[in-house]
C-alpha cells in the first residue's frame, strides 16, 4: 500500500509539472476553495445560520460581502456552502466512480451475457436525458444531501463504467493476469490486487470529472428549488436571491447574487479545466508509450 | 449485422419501457400528496377539503386502486395519447404541453443552429491557424465558456445585459397587453425576448462543436488531397469549406443530435432563469406544486424528444456513411 502511494505521489508531481499555465491556475483555485471549506469556522466571524446584522447590508467591514434578506453574513454562507459542494462532489465521485469502475471491470473481465446486459444498461443510462430524470428523482427522493448524492450517483456511474470496461478488456489479455487466474485467483482477488491498482489513474481521472459534474448538477437542482433547503449550498443561495421579488431593480444583486455566482463558477470551471488537463497529459502518455 | 440491428431496436424499445415505467412509478412514490398541498403546508390545518371530499377525489382520479391496475390504465390512456389531467391547472396535460412546447422548440433549435454555425466558423479558424496565438486564445476562451454551466451563464447575461444595461427584457417570451402594428413588429418582440435564453444555450453548447470541428478539420487539412488542392492553386475558402469541411461534417452531425439531451437539460435551466414560458419552466412549477400528471407528461415528452433525436442520428449516420 505505501509503495502504491509513493508511486502515485511521484506521478502526480510530474503531472503538475506538465500542466499548462491555465491548468496550474485551476489547481491553485481548487485548493484555495478546499481550504476555505475546511477552515470555514476559522476564517468567518459571523454565524452562517443566524442573522448577524441588518438585512441586505452592502459589502462593508465587518460584513465583507454584505448580508442577505435575513441579515445572514454572505461570506459565512459562502464558506460553509463550499463544504456542501465539496461533500456532494466527493461523495458522488467516490460512490459513482468506484461503483461504476467495479461494474466496468466485472463486465469487461467476465464478458459474455453479463457484459452484454451491463453494456445495454449503460447505453440506456447514457441515452436518458439527465436533468429531467434527475429533477423527477430528486423530487421523489426528497432533497436531503444524502439523497442528492444517491440520485447523482445513480445517473453518473455509466460514464466511468464504459471507460473502465474497455480498459479492462485490454488489461485482461496481459500474461500476468491470465497467469494469476490460472493459479486460481478469484474475481474479487483479481479486482482488488490487479485491476484497481493498474487502472487507478484512469479511475482517478474519471472521478475528478464526475466531481465537477456532480457539483454542477447539485447547483442546478438547488437552483431549481430541489436542493436540501437546510444545506445552504451555493445553488440555494442563488435560488433565494433570484426568487427575491424585484432583485434586479435593486442594488442587492451586486453582492447577494454576485458572490455566490463567482465562487460557484470558479469551483466548477477550475475542476473542469483540471480534469481536462489531466486527461490530456495521461492521453499523450499512452500515445508516447 | 442482422443481430446488431435487432439489438438496437430492442434497446430503443427497452429505453422507452424504462422511461414509461419510471414515469409511472416515481411520482407516485414522491413524498407529499396533492391533497396535502391543497390544504396548506405541514402543521397548519385549514381544511378546504373534508375527508369525504378527499375520498371522492381519490376515487375520481383512480388513486385508491392497486398499483398494477393504475399502471394498466396508465398504459392504455397513454396509447390513446391521453397524458392525464393536471391537478393544478385543471385542464388536460397534453393541451398545456401543447401550448408551451413551441417556445421550448424555438429555444432549442435556434440555439442548436447558432451553436453549429458559430462553432463551425470558430473551429475552422482555429484549425486553419492551428497552434498560432489566435488558435490558443480561441481554444482557452471556448473551453472555459463551455465548462460554465448554462444557468450561471444565463444569470450573468440576465444581470449584465437585461438588468444593468436594459438592452433586453427581463422575463417572458412576448410583451403582454401590447398591440402590434404589424407582424414584423411582433416577430421583433419575440426575437428580443428569445435572444438571451438562446444566447445562453448557444454559449453553453458551442465549445463541444468548436472542439469537434477543430480536431476533425485539422486532421483532414493534413491529408494529401488537401495538399493537392493547395498545389493546384484553389482558393483558400473553397478548400476550407467545401473540401475539408465536407469530410469533417459526419462526426459533427451525430454529435449534434446526441447533444440534444444535454441541450434540453440546459433549456430547462435557461427557461427558469429567464422565466421563459416553455416546458422547462412548466416542469419546475409542476414539481413545486406536486402536479403528478403534468410532471409525468413533460418528462415523457422531453424523453421522447431525446430518443427521436438519437434515432435520427443513428439513421442519418447509416445514410451518410455507407460503411456502417
Amino acid at each position: 500500500m505505501s509503495n502504491f502511494i509513493i508511486k502515485y505521489k511521484k506521478k502526480s508531481v510530474t503531472i503538475l509539472n506538465e500542466m499548462s499555465a491555465v491548468g496550474k491556475l485551476a489547481v491553485i483555485i481548487f485548493f484555495v476553495l478546499i481550504l476555505m471549506a475546511l477552515f470555514a469556522p476559522f476564517i468567518t466571524w459571523f454565524s452562517h445560520v443566524n442573522s448577524s446584522g441588518t438585512a441586505l447590508l452592502p459589502p462593508e467591514y465587518p460584513h465583507i460581502m454584505g448580508t442577505n434578506d435575513l441579515g445572514v453574513d454572505i461570506w459565512s454562507l459562502i464558506c460553509y456552502g463550499a463544504r456542501i459542494s465539496i461533500i456532494i462532489g466527493l461523495g458522488t465521485s467516490l460512490l459513482a466512480g468506484l461503483g461504476g469502475s467495479i461494474i466496468g471491470i466485472i463486465a469487461g473481465y467476465k464478458g459474455g451475457i453479463v457484459e452484454r446486459i451491463v453494456m445495454r444498461f449503460i447505453d440506456i443510462m447514457i441515452a436518458l436525458p439527465r436533468l429531467p430524470v434527475m429533477i423527477v428523482l430528486a423530487a421523489f427522493f426528497g432533497p436531503s444531501i444524502f439523497n442528492i448524492i444517491l440520485v447523482l450517483s445513480l445517473f453518473s456511474w455509466a460514464g466511468p463504467a464504459r471507460i473502465i470496461r474497455s480498459a479492462t478488456l485490454s488489461l485482461k489479455e496481459q500474461d500476468y493476469i491470465k497467469m494469476a487466474s490460472h493459479y486460481g485467483a478469484g474475481t474479487i482477488y483479481l479486482i482488488k490486487k490487479h485491476f484497481i491498482p493498474e487502472l487507478f489513474p484512469l479511475i482517478a481521472v474519471s472521478m475528478i470529472r464526475l466531481m465537477g459534474r456532480a457539483i454542477v448538477a447539485e447547483a442546478s437542482l438547488a437552483f431549481l428549488g430541489l436542493g436540501d433547503p437546510t444545506s445552504g449550498s451555493w445553488g440555494l443561495i442563488i435560488n433565494h436571491a433570484i426568487s427575491f421579488q424585484g432583485i434586479y431593480f435593486t442594488p442587492f444583486w451586486k453582492w447577494w447574487l454576485l458572490y455566490p455566482w463567482i465562487f460557484l463558477t470558479l469551483l466548477v470551471t477550475s475542476l473542469a479545466l483540471l480534469s481536462r488537463e489531466i486527461e490530456k497529459i495521461s492521453d499523450t502518455r499512452i500515445i508516447n508509450k | 449485422m442482422k443481430l446488431k440491428k435487432k439489438e438496437k431496436i430492442f434497446e430503443y424499445i427497452f429505453t422507452l419501457f424504462i422511461i414509461i415505467t419510471l414515469n409511472f412509478a416515481l411520482p407516485r412514490m414522491m413524498p407529499g400528496d396533492p391533497f396535502l398541498h391543497n390544504t396548506g403546508g405541514e402543521g397548519e390545518v385549514f381544511t378546504t377539503h373534508t375527508v369525504e371530499q378527499i375520498q371522492y377525489y381519490r376515487e375520481y382520479y383512480g388513486l385508491d386502486k392497486p398499483l398494477y391496475i393504475q399502471y394498466g390504465t396508465y398504459l392504455k390512456e397513454l396509447a390513446k395519447g391521453d397524458l392525464g389531467y393536471s391537478y393544478y391547472y385543471k385542464t388536460d396535460v397534453l393541451s398545456i404541453i401543447y401550448k408551451r412546447f413551441p417556445w421550448t422548440i424555438l429555444l432549442v433549435f435556434s440555439a442548436l443552429g447558432f451553436s453549429i454555425i458559430f462553432g463551425t466558423i470558430l473551429g475552422s479558424i482555429s484549425a486553419w491557424y492551428r497552434n498560432s496565438w489566435q488558435d490558443q486564445i480561441l481554444y482557452i476562451l471556448l473551453i472555459i465558456i463551455s465548462e460554465i454551466p448554462a444557468f450561471l451563464i444565463g444569470i450573468f447575461l440576465l444581470v449584465v445585459l437585461a438588468a444593468a444595461l436594459n438592452f433586453f427584457p427581463l422575463a417572458g417570451s412576448i410583451s403582454h397587453f401590447r398591440d402590434y402594428s404589424s407582424n414584423f413588429e411582433k416577430i421583433i418582440d419575440i426575437a428580443q425576448h428569445a435572444f438571451l435564453p438562446v444566447m445562453t444555450l448557444t454559449l453553453a453548447r458551442i465549445g463541444g462543436i468548436y472542439l469537434l470541428v477543430r480536431n476533425s478539420l485539422s486532421t483532414v487539412l493534413n491529408k494529401d488531397y488537401v495538399r493537392t488542392a493547395k498545389a493546384k492553386g484553389l482558393k483558400e475558402v473553397r478548400i476550407k469549406y467545401i473540401y475539408a469541411l465536407g469530410n469533417a461534417l459526419l462526426p459533427l452531425l451525430t454529435r449534434v443530435s446526441l447533444q440534444l439531451g444535454a441541450m434540453i437539460g440546459g433549456a430547462i435551466l435557461a427557461e427558469s432563469v429567464f422565466a421563459y414560458p416553455g416546458l422547462g419552466l412548466l416542469m419546475r412549477n409542476a414539481v413545486s406544486v406536486r402536479d403528478y400528471p403534468l410532471i409525468q407528461g413533460i418528462f415523457l415528452i422531453l424523453a421522447l424528444m431525446v430518443m427521436i433525436a438519437n434515432l435520427t442520428a443513428d439513421l442519418l449516420y447509416k445514410k451518410i456513411d455507407p460503411r456502417v
